[in-house]
Parts: C-alpha cells; sequence; structure tokens
C-alpha cells in the first residue's frame, strides 16, 4: 500500500511557554480533499509551517508520501504547494515574473514553466494584470495569485492556508469551484478555514483543532451526526393522541399543533416518524427539517464558536 | 544540488539591483566624481602628492573600495531584511532549496553589486583623471574578493537584524566609519603612533591598501597581507553567513 500524502504522528512545538502543538496526529490520503477547523491560534499555520519547513518541530514526526519533511527535504516540499494566508510583498518584479522566478526555485526552466503560468494566469483572471506589480492589485487578485504561485510546479498536494479569507462571495465560489476541478485531477488539499461552510461543501475529512490538540477527525457528514444535532418540525393536523407512547425513544416538544424533533440524523429519523404519525392517525400538515452542521460539532467540542 | 532554482535566486537578486540601478549604481558614481571634482579642485592645491601620488590620484583606489564594498554590503543586507519583512523569505524557505544554495545565490547577487560599482568607478576614475592601473589582474581580483566578502558579510547582518533601524545602526556605526578610518583619504603615516596601531586592527585599511597597491603601486602596507587579509576575511564571512542560513536561525522559528 502506498505511503500517505500526509502523515503527522505526536507533533508537539512550544514558543516559549506557549504549547502552540500538543501532539498533534493527522493523516491525509492521497487525493484526498481535507480540511483542518480551528479557531485563531488554534496550532493550524503552525501545523502547516512545520511540514512545510518555515518552523522547527520539537517533537513528532511529519512525512510527506512517506518521506520525512526534514531529512528528505527537496523531495517533500518538490510535492507541496502552498498558499499562505498573508500576502508576500515584492514590488520590484510584475507578477509573471514572481511566477517564473517560483517555478525556477522548484527547478523549473523559463521555457518549461511558460505553458503552466499562461494557463494559471488566464483561469485566475490575472492574465491582464501580468505586467502589474503586487501592490496594483486588488486583495481578491493578491489572493489568487497567492493561489498561482501554490500551484505554478503543479504539486501533488495542496496546503491552503485561509485561501478564501476576505474576498468576496463570487470570487470565493470562484476559487472554490476551482479547489474542487483541482480535486477531481487527483490533487491532495489541505485546507485551513474560518469558514465551516467551506469545510462542509469540499472537503471528504476534516479535524477539528483547538490549543494545539486534535478534537475531532472524520468525514463532515459523520461527524455532524455523531456529534450535531438536527431538527424536524411537523405541523399536525389533530393533537388529540397520546402521542407519548408513539414516541417515547425521541426527544420532542409540542407546542400547539407544531411538533419538533431532535434527532441525529434527520434522514433516517423522518421516514419512521412519519410511520409513527401515520399509525397514531394523525394528519401532517407540513414538515420543516433543520440540519445540523460542523459548527453544532465544533461548538459541542471546544464549547466556543469557530471566531471566537 | 538545484542548479536551476540556484540560477533563478542569482538572477533575481541581480535583476532586483539592476531594476532600481538609480538607487544602487548611479549614486556611488555621482558620489565618486564628486570627489574627484572636489578634492582635485581644493585640496589638491594644498595636499600636492602623497607618496608620491598626486591627491586625487591617490584617494581613487580608497573610493572604488568604499563603493565596492558598501554596495556589497547593503545589497545583501538590505534584501535579507526586506524579504524577512515583506513575508517573502518563506517562498525561498518552503522551495526545494538548501540553506548553502540560498546564501551563494544571494552572496553572488551582492559580489556582481560590489563589482559593478568598484569597476564603474574604476572606469570613472580612467576617464575623469586618467588612472593608471598598474596591475588591472590584480585590482579586478581585488574588487572580486572584497565584494564577495562585504556581500557575505551583508548577508551576515541582514540575517541577524529584525529591523530596519538595527540594520542602519550597524553600517553607520561600523562600516562607514571603518571605511574613513581606513585611509582612503590619507596615508596612516600621517597620523599619530597610536592611531596608526589602531588601523592595523582595521580589516578595511588592508583592503584599501591592497587595491592601491594593484592601481598605484604605493601602500602603507605590504600587499600580500592585504590579500591575506581579504581571503581570511572572504572565506570566514561566507562560512558565517551559510552557516546561520542552513541552522535556521533568526529566519525560522
Amino acid at each position: 500500500m502506498s505511503s500517505p500524502a500526509i502523515e503527522i504522528k505526536g507533533l508537539t512545538k512550544s514558543y516559549g511557554n506557549v504549547h502552540a502543538l500538543n501532539g498533534v496526529d493527522i493523516k491525509i490520503n492521497e487525493g484526498e480533499f481535507f480540511g483542518l477547523l480551528g479557531p485563531n491560534g488554534a496550532g493550524k499555520t503552525t501545523t502547516i509551517n512545520i511540514l512545510t519547513g518555515l518552523v522547527f518541530r520539537d517533537k513528532g514526526s511529519t512525512e510527506v508520501f512517506g518521506k520525512d519533511t526534514v531529512n528528505d527535504y527537496r523531495f517533500t516540499r518538490s510535492k507541496i504547494g502552498i498558499a499562505a494566508q498573508e500576502f508576500s510583498v515584492d514590488w520590484f518584479f510584475p507578477i509573471e515574473k514572481l511566477l517564473f522566478f517560483q517555478a525556477g526555485y522548484y527547478g523549473i526552466r523559463k521555457k518549461d514553466a511558460k505553458p503552466t503560468i499562461d494557463k494559471l494566469l488566464a483561469r485566475l483572471g490575472l492574465e491582464k494584470k501580468k505586467d502589474a506589480r503586487l501592490r496594483q492589485l486588488s486583495g481578491g487578485m493578491k489572493r489568487r495569485f497567492q493561489l498561482a504561485k501554490a500551484l505554478v510546479h503543479d504539486p501533488d498536494i495542496i496546503i491552503l492556508d485561509e485561501p478564501t479569507a476576505g474576498v468576496d462571495v463570487e470570487l470565493r465560489r470562484d476559487l472554490w469551484q476551482y479547489l474542487r476541478d483541482l480535486h477531481s485531477k487527483g490533487k491532495t488539499i489541505l485546507l485551513t478555514t474560518h469558514y465551516i461552510e467551506e469545510a462542509e461543501l469540499l472537503c471528504e475529512n476534516v479535524a477539528i483543532i483547538d490549543e494545539g490538540k486534535i478534537l475531532k477527525e472524520g468525514p463532515p457528514k459523520i461527524l455532524t451526526q455523531e456529534l450535531g444535532t438536527a431538527g424536524i418540525s411537523i405541523n399536525i393536523g389533530n393533537t388529540n393522541q397520546k402521542l407519548d407512547s408513539y414516541f417515547s425513544e425521541y426527544t420532542y416538544t409540542i407546542e400547539k399543533n407544531r411538533l419538533h424533533f431532535s434527532v441525529k440524523d434527520p434522514d433516517k429519523a423522518l421516514p419512521k416518524i412519519i410511520k409513527k404519525l401515520s399509525e397514531a392517525d394523525i394528519h401532517i400538515n407540513s414538515i420543516d427539517s433543520s440540519r445540523s452542521s460542523l459548527e453544532d460539532v465544533f461548538l459541542n467540542l471546544t464549547g466556543k464558536g469557530i471566531n471566537e | 544540488m538545484n542548479w536551476v532554482g540556484f540560477n533563478t535566486l542569482i538572477l533575481r537578486e541581480v535583476g532586483r539591483f539592476f531594476s532600481v540601478y538609480r538607487q544602487t549604481v548611479l549614486p556611488g558614481l555621482i558620489t565618486s566624481g564628486l570627489y574627484i571634482a572636489i578634492f582635485g579642485f581644493t585640496l589638491e592645491q594644498r595636499i600636492s602628492e602623497i607618496q608620491g601620488v598626486p591627491y586625487t590620484l591617490f584617494i581613487l583606489p580608497g573610493l572604488i573600495m568604499m563603493n565596492t564594498l558598501t554596495n556589497a554590503t547593503s545589497n545583501t543586507s538590505s534584501s535579507m531584511l526586506q524579504m524577512k519583512l515583506l513575508q517573502q523569505l518563506p517562498d525561498l524557505l518552503t522551495a526545494p532549496l538548501s540553506g548553502f544554495e540560498i546564501s551563494i545565490a544571494y552572496i553572488i547577487g551582492g559580489a556582481v553589486r560590489g563589482m559593478v560599482n568598484g569597476v564603474l568607478v574604476l572606469l570613472l576614475g580612467m576617464a575623469l583623471i586618467g588612472m593608471p592601473v598598474k596591475d588591472p589582474l590584480g585590482t579586478i581580483i581585488f574588487i572580486f574578493l572584497v565584494s564577495w566578502a562585504f556581500s557575505s558579510m551583508g548577508l551576515l547582518l541582514g540575517q541577524l537584524a529584525e529591523s530596519w533601524d538595527q540594520l542602519a545602526m550597524m553600517q553607520n556605526f561600523f562600516l562607514t566609519p571603518l571605511s574613513f578610518l581606513g585611509g582612503i583619504f590619507y596615508s596612516i603615516k600621517m597620523l599619530p603612533e597610536w592611531a596608526q596601531t589602531l588601523s592595523f586592527i582595521n580589516p578595511i585599511y588592508y583592503m584599501i591598501n591592497g587595491i592601491r597597491y594593484t592601481i598605484l603601486g604605493v601602500s602603507d602596507s605590504p600587499v600580500s597581507i592585504s590579500y591575506t587579509m581579504a581571503i581570511i576575511l572572504t572565506i570566514s564571512f561566507t562560512m558565517s553567513s551559510i552557516f546561520l542560513m542552513q541552522s535556521g536561525k533568526k529566519i525560522k522559528q
């Protein structure tokens, strides 16, 4: 069996007395779209920076396709493209030239890099700005440039640190679509985000990190089923029946003609509830359901919201 | 060895200073031209000759040296600090480049700037006052060694500094005084004995006298000592800057 794209075991890192990472374990398989969710200071960026060689690890191991990120740094770094959260500022060169430099650092000659750079500039809507300096770009364009820089050497693993922070809704959707396209081509993607919706929409697996520890890991749907609660509201026609005998195993409330159930998995629970209501000969006027989200899971696990 | 990455970084570093040649190339030429004009027209009437050489000619090798070493130092130091402060350094540190490759590429970038500036002042001296060059090869070797040594020192300073203020302090309080006290404008034989002794511990004194010997054939100290000093500085600054880069201190957390 081939090695995971990324495998982190027992990773610790302290800055003086501050323990940024307290034994982080993460495994990301090749081709997986993985999300690292956590509030500010949770350890997301430190984890990524250790993987890419910007920060020294204290203890533990970090491997990319089975190779150590310190001892085999040339191999592991060539496999990774990183779009950092913070914009770099270079006022000497136009952005196209900066992309050629970036490709060069990864051992790609100018003539070989040109087709990829042309394609990236076109796909990310930066073609007309290729001769502009970074300071002349808008925030959204800078964000797209960060992504272009990460992709210029066609890496197998793409690490995106808050890739849609500060961009408008339209651009965010466009970037999401682009990330989906990259994923469909087999790229492994590690995404850190504050936007829970982003992780729910894009990621096959997420890990929730807080205070330098992974609290829970799994597919968003499974996590929300395990740890979140959903609501099913049913407007009924008559309430003369004794409902407890039908719904003793459910958590529910009744208010006037509205029955409200709290369930783990609304997809499984709803048909059963409808069947029981039918057995009780209760007429259903309307059904409304609210799904649980990763936000509930996050709240349950950490006791706080992701932006707190 | 990542040769493409290494060459790319050299091209970036050289391209960087050429893209702002008004800041990095022209000022040294203008300042040196002014020195020649002012000293030629004024001081030479009072100090006609030093060691049998007209005063304006006497100071020119020192001006070449000062221009070479300040430009070489400031190229690497400011580029490195800029990279750190403007978040550009992660682009290099996350790429498959070794600390050795990054250091040498940076040093070459600074050395090219030092050489360009040094050679331009040399040519200016030859054009303006017909300066003879006794040993052209020795002069070029000297300009090269000093460019490399001080480019390495600049890289070291750039890695160590955490702000522009710190960098300016290192340059203004150490490099500039040492250059001026190294005998650009005078022979140390004109100084009191204690000041002469102090000059012997100033490495720039040997650099200035070395290049003065290769150009004019006069010097306060044997040229072999100047060559030895230049080689020692080159090796020690190069090794220290590479070691610091490889260790990641001051540039990684």
